[in-house]
């Protein structure tokens, strides 16, 4: 009952929050901080509960058993540790947003946004997993459309559409997958010998889907409009679980389920990877707009996920996951700093800001750890999580990948350069008298230190994290011997 | 069929004919014609769902199979909700209790509809489905609407005559209107397919299909709202399982050879559909040719009619339809009557003003789009698997690409009613008991969503059918 309560909790609350709304006003927050502890709180007793090793805590609610449409929810490491992702998101996110316009609609959204994105990591069933998987579009699409800023009609529709155009090719390859093997139980599924020119159809349509939600070079486009145009909080739930989605989709439903086809398309996976490194990389390096650069970066730290997924070894699998870990408090951290800039300053350009360090220190200082940390350096998640993907890969592929840590190089160039022209340097004059340009309140504060601290913690002692899911990781790698 | 299910009709049928009367006697108000109606309708609705019980009567005209019953009692309350907005939208017109005994005689006439299996009485329901509407469209709404009205009258003509001149010609070679009797005794032959195309043009007609679906979106949008919900949603669904009987019970030696020429009709009406709803300004329109791309939807699943999943994908989609399309286009006519919203620059802002009507036009709106959970979704699902299953991978892409583009205005839309500042300052027709007619819109949308994940009663009653016409 706990994953089912996980997943139903925030969805029965959520009218609450709106209906409360006209009650007080700060009902729907305190509402939907509640409902983050909650999940905080299942997540704590299920890796406590966890027995260290396969799918545990399954729960099976009948519903059609001739189609197998079943609802079938489980967890093992990996489904764990992005529970925990959600759960310490919907903390944050929830403490970020906390003086935010219109609270009822706002809180309304992130918590029937909360129940599917539990639902999308902790499914075995693949018709399930795509329902939970498509419906997190909607209250996304709001929350980019109402909250966002100047051109967020423009960047919800475009949000919208263009991931709702790849589920399609996803839901096309689970009908085909369905058809040929008349399940969609990942359990089954597993022990079920495909065709390899149908496994071949199946993967490719689901990459697609799934290539789109990550984002990987060239199916990107949408990415950085939305992170740009979301409010900052929601930026954090793209980045840190939506995205998430995509590479969980990935590694679950695909490298897990057709270890032989995986294999196939492992050089189209690396290939894709480093391309969407350097792009990503290069295109941040040229950006201006400092969320957008953000943004890129984002998109560069999904790319070095799929590397370490396109390795194919318990190696590289276990850092990809990190990875994923790593970017989502990396990142969540940077784009709430940026929107945090943007809101001081009034300007999102690079080139109109300078010296920020001299008025606001407290927020700079994150600012700093916080891309120091994206750069990868040591004692930050960062860090183990680059350098245990660069090793999985040079051990798959060879030298070829002696390119990778240049776009490391490149990575740090561009956070450098971003760093000396907007933090440092000699203060501009506007900002010297400017009335906005304070310190966030305490209550701003806390979700930031809570992002830094986690990904200290887990760069210090990555065992932490490491443990959970790598006796998960090393039984599939037996699959792919 | 079962002698309840045809007292189920009887009593709609009556309940519609004596409404007039008793108004002229008594002068009922709309409160008043509303409850009349209502228990028409809750005892008519008791009455399908017990008729799996009971007597058999004129089993050579009518079937009462599982099919017949569950959409019997969607479609029932399907109309059961148009009627109470209707009475809700036009309360001060006069004709308004003629207008609800038209509605419900033509339900009378889909329930029939749906259970023939023979092709007189297939004749007879799809007329008696179909007189009550042509003069429900002329319902003097507006100028338009008398062109609507003509429009539809003639086409409904065509129609009928082109499928009576396909029933005659089987009738000539076989000797029988019964399905049952025709199955065996058909043969392959060209006039059995001139026959086939005739009757088929017939339904093409009243489901909107590619090259007969002109009429469709002019007179959806020319008429009252009300009556567009019954003309879209429930007369539409109705034809759905019509041509199904049609299709599976009659003509199944034939149809399997018009595989390739249904899955390109249905082609071409998704993509003709979801290519002319994104270029229209006014919401009727954009509903209007929306519900020919789902005509495109089904048409899909009959295009696969060699595997038993097509069976399923009809019947769901069927089931979906009712229910997504009346409620949409009653959202439309609530809209329409209390704030003038016709065009997408009038639903500007309307999410801010009317948060529930506008939550509740969002979830047909995204039932439509195909977005889960709601019944819109797992139809397509049904609808796209049965595809792949018959060999036709193409098709089920081509059916999904389009699903994915009509997104584009669904979400336009929502994106109209929610993103964007209100252009409409004050509504038009501002009344007080304005929540109470959210209840059946509600209604509507917790089935649907029910719908949309307890697939057992749909799936259920289309394995018993899928059986019975041997798969």
């Amino acid at each position: 009952m706990v994953l089912l309560s996980m997943i139903l909790l925030p969805v029965l609350v959520a009218p609450f929050a709106w209906i409360g709304e006209k009650v007080n006003r700060d009902i729907p927050k305190y509402l939907s901080l509640a409902v983050g502890v909650f999940l905080a709180f299942c997540t704590a007793y299920l890796i406590a509960k966890y027995p260290g090793n396969g799918f545990a805590f399954h729960e099976f609610y009948q519903i059609y058993p001739p189609f197998d449409f079943n609802l079938h929810l489980a967890a093992d490491g990996i489904s764990l540790v992005l529970l925990g992702i959600v759960a310490f998101l919907a903390i944050t996110v929830t403490l970020s947003s906390w003086h935010v316009e219109r609270p009822g609609a706002y809180f309304f959204l992130i918590l029937i946004f909360l129940g599917p994105m539990v639902g999308v990591f902790v499914s075995l069933n693949l018709l399930w997993f795509f329902i939970f998987w498509e419906f997190t579009l909607v209250p996304m699409f709001f929350h980019i459309g109402i909250w966002g800023a100047e051109n967020r009609i423009y960047a919800a529709m475009k949000f919208f559409i263009y991931t709702h155009l790849a589920s399609v090719f996803l839901l096309l390859g689970i009908i085909v997958l369905y058809l040929s093997t008349h399940t969609f139980e990942f359990e089954k599924l597993l022990n079920i010998h495909l065709d390899p020119s149908v496994a071949k159809l199946v993967w490719i349509l689901m990459f697609i889907g799934f290539a789109v939600k990550m984002p990987v070079v060239p199916f990107h486009t949408w990415l950085p409009d939305a992170h740009v145009q979301a409010p900052s909080p929601i930026s954090v739930f793209l980045a840190g679980l939506l995205l998430k989605m995509g590479a969980y989709g990935l590694l679950r439903w695909e490298i897990f389920l057709f270890p032989q086809t995986s294999k196939f398309f492992a050089p189209l996976m690396a290939f894709i990877a480093v391309l969407t490194i350097f792009y990503a990389g290069f295109r941040a390096l040229a950006e201006d707009h400092i969320k957008r650069m953000v943004a890129y970066s984002s998109i560069n730290h999904m790319g070095f996920v799929l590397l370490g997924l396109s390795a194919l070894t318990a190696a590289g699998i276990s850092a990809a996951v990190y990875e994923m870990v790593g970017h989502a408090l990396v990142i969540s951290l940077l784009f709430m700093i940026a929107g945090y800039i943007h809101h001081k300053t009034h300007t999102w350009y690079i080139s109109e800001l300078g010296g920020l360090m001299k008025k606001i220190p407290g927020l700079m200082t994150m600012f700093v750890i916080g891309v120091l940390a994206a750069v990868g350096l040591p004692g930050t998640a960062g860090f183990v999580g680059e350098l245990s993907v660069m090793l999985a890969a040079f051990d798959y592929y060879g030298w070829v990948m002696v390119i990778v840590p240049l776009a490391s190089a490149l990575g740090a160039g561009f956070f450098m350069w971003m760093l000396q022209r907007a933090v440092f340097g000699p203060l501009r004059e506007e900002f010297k008298n400017l009335k906005s340009l304070t310190e966030l309140p305490l209550i701003e504060n806390i979700p930031l230190a809570l992002y830094i601290g986690a990904f200290i913690l887990v760069g210090v002692i990555p065992a932490v994290v490491f443990n959970l899911y790598n006796p998960v990781v090393n039984a599939f790698s037996q699959l792919f011997q | 069929m079962n002698i309840n299910y045809l007292a189920a009709t009887m009593v709609l049928a009556l309940t519609g004919a004596f409404l007039p009367v008793i108004n002229r006697l008594f002068r009922i108000s709309g409160i008043q014609g509303a409850l009349i109606s209502s228990i028409g309708y809750v005892v008519s609705l008791f009455l399908v769902l017990i008729s799996d019980k009971g007597k058999h009567v004129l089993e050579v005209f009518y079937t009462t199979d599982p099919v017949s019953i569950l959409l019997g009692a969607l479609i029932l309350i399907a109309s059961w909700m148009v009627m109470l907005v209707i009475y809700w939208i036009t309360e001060k017109d006069k004709f308004v209790n003629e207008l609800i005994s038209a509605l419900m005689i033509s339900t009378a006439g889909a329930l029939l509809l749906i259970s023939a299996n023979n092709f007189v009485s297939l004749a007879i329901a799809m007329e008696l489905m179909t007189m009550p509407t042509y003069l429900m469209v002329l319902f003097a709404f507006d100028d338009k609407s008398f062109e609507a009205g003509v429009k539809y009258f003639f086409n409904g003509a065509l129609a009928v005559g082109f499928m009576l001149f396909g029933i005659s010609l089987l009738y000539g070679m076989t000797g029988s209107f019964e399905f049952s009797a025709l199955v065996k005794n058909l043969f392959i032959d060209p006039l059995v397919a001139l026959a086939a195309v005739f009757i088929f043009a017939g339904f093409g007609f009243k489901i909107t299909a590619f090259p007969f679906h002109f009429w469709g979106p002019d007179v959806y949008d020319g008429t009252c709202p009300g009556v567009a919900a019954l003309l879209t949603g429930i007369s539409k669904s109705a034809a759905f399982i019509g041509l199904m009987r049609v299709v599976y019970e009659a003509i199944p030696v034939i149809a399997g050879h018009f595989t390739l020429i249904l899955a390109i009709i249905a082609a071409l009406t998704m993509t003709v559909g979801n290519l002319l709803a994104l270029a229209q300004r006014r919401v009727s329109r954009i509903l209007a040719y929306s519900s020919v791309a789902h005509a495109g939807y089904t048409l899909v699943a009959f295009a696969a009619l060699s595997v038993p999943l097509s069976v399923t994908g009809i019947i769901y989609h069927s089931v979906a339809y009712v229910f997504m399309k009346t409620a949409a286009f009653l959202c439309f006519a609530v809209f329409l009557f209390v704030w003038g919203a016709r065009t997408m620059d009038d639903y500007k802002g309307l999410g801010r003003r009317e948060p529930l009507l506008a939550a509740l036009f969002l979830i047909f709106l995204l039932s439509l789009a195909g977005v889960p959970p709601m019944a819109g979704f797992i139809s397509k699902v049904f609808v796209f698997t049965a595809a792949v299953d018959a060999g036709m991978t193409w098709l089920a892409l081509v059916g999904l690409l389009n699903s994915a583009f009509s997104v584009a205005y669904y979400i336009w839309i929502a994106k109209q009613m929610y993103l964007e500042e209100p252009t409409l300052e004050k509504p038009i027709n501002d009344s007080p008991n304005k929540n109470w007619i959210l209840l059946p819109l509600a209604v509507m949308a917790i089935l649907l969503i029910v719908f949309g994940i307890w697939v057992n009663p749909v799936v259920d009653a289309s394995a018993v059918y899928a059986a019975k016409v041997g798969f």
